[in-house]
């Protein structure tokens, strides 16, 4: 008949209740208390805990607390309100002044007062046994492993220093024998420049002093290039030399290129 | 329907009166909340209590355990308009605003007509013999 999550409307002569039921999985029946007088319209509901999903609730129903429940919000205004119009109060500008003030100085000293509270319990956490102990704990654990870090590091140096003295040997090795090389090189580079040079100065030069003989002997000893060959390979020299002048025997030359 | 995850979101936690006693006889227990219980819901811590009732010598009894409270302030409690009005005339904070409002429109215009006597200050202990 009453199921979860609904609003029973009832009509009780001279007022209107809503009744609601909490939303929860054991259906509960909560009852309702209306103080039925033409003054005043009381809401009261009477359930000592609300459901939640939290553990350590108190299941047990408080029957002789009456809890203030709100008006139904679909309900229409009291006959002896509808025409009310509460007096707003009146301050005057200095006290209102006055009272802001008052209220601005507490809360910036409050503020104050509870950060200085959060530093403080931080201090008192800090010198606690426990944290020392973290503390003691923590430092033991950045020695160890330093210690670890360390023989690491040494083991690797020695590797390392082994594996440069292999590499430093190859080198100098390496360098000792591109010297030599090269020193042979640039030693048969001067036999070679030598060489050059004294085929250069045996070959004939005209220096200043043997021009004029160098030409006189020019003049003498002219040099006919012309030639002509023949089909069987015979060359016949000069430009005016005919075939018939040359006997067999002379013309023995072939072209040996 | 009831969420079907669970909420992860951080419930703030508020240092304020939990009413105890009977009718028209209030207790209160200054005590550490989630905001979202109710008031006579789970308590994770009690940090005091404060009684409303005027003794036999006048007075109104506060108990403040000042260590505790400090300490859920550090964690980011907030507090109830009452609760830091009763630590502001205890001392340990500053006194709330509303402290000062009061005293001041008490000195302006008297108090309107109660049942019950007010108290001006801490006044002499009451005549009834039979208390």
């Amino acid at each position: 008949m009453f199921e979860n999550g609904h609003t029973q409307r009832i009509d009780v002569p001279r007022c209107h209740v809503n009744i609601a039921f909490n939303g929860s999985d054991k259906t509960r029946i909560i009852y309702m208390t209306v103080a039925i007088s033409s003054k005043h319209f009381i809401m009261f509901g009477s359930s000592g805990s609300r459901v939640l999903n939290v553990i350590n609730i108190s299941y047990i129903q408080s029957r002789s607390k009456r809890v203030w429940v709100r008006k139904p919000l679909g309900s229409p205004m009291a006959k002896s309100k509808i025409f009310r119009i509460t007096p707003k109060p009146v301050l005057p500008e200095d006290e209102k002044a006055e009272i802001k003030r008052l209220f601005d100085n507490y809360k910036n000293s409050m503020k104050s007062i509870r950060h200085y509270f959060f530093e403080q319990s931080l201090k008192q956490a800090e010198s606690g046994e426990v944290a020392q102990m973290k503390h003691r704990l923590e430092d033991q654990e950045h020695e160890r492993l330093m210690e670890e870090n360390r023989l690491e590091n040494e083991k690797t140096a020695m590797l390392r220093e082994e594996r440069l003295k292999i590499q430093a040997e190859k080198t100098q090795q390496n360098v000792l024998a591109s010297l030599i090389k090269k020193e042979g090189e640039a030693k048969l580079h001067e036999i070679q420049i030598e060489d050059f040079l004294t085929k250069q100065m045996s070959t004939p030069f005209i220096q200043a002093e043997n021009i004029e003989k160098a030409i006189e002997d020019a003049l003498a000893n002219p040099v006919n290039f012309n030639f002509a060959l023949d089909l069987n390979g015979y060359v016949y020299r000069g430009k005016d030399t005919s075939i018939d002048t040359i006997p067999e025997e002379k013309r023995e030359r072939l072209n040996s290129n | 329907m009831a969420s079907a995850l669970p909420k992860f979101t951080k419930i703030a936690k508020v240092i304020r009166l939990n009413r105890h006693g009977c009718t028209n006889r209030p207790f209160y227990h200054i005590v550490v909340q989630k905001t979202k219980d109710n008031q006579d819901g789970p308590v994770i811590e009690q940090v005091g209590s404060f009684d409303a009732m005027p003794n036999n010598k006048n007075e109104k009894l506060v108990a403040l355990n000042f260590e505790r409270i400090q300490y859920w302030l550090s964690q980011g409690a907030k507090l109830s308009d009452p609760v830091a009005q009763l630590l502001g005339l205890s001392g340990f904070l500053p006194n709330h605003p509303r402290t000062i409002i009061q005293a001041w429109k008490n000195r302006r215009e008297p108090p309107r007509e109660r049942k019950i006597e007010a108290i001006k200050g801490i006044a002499p202990p009451l005549d009834n013999p039979k208390l």
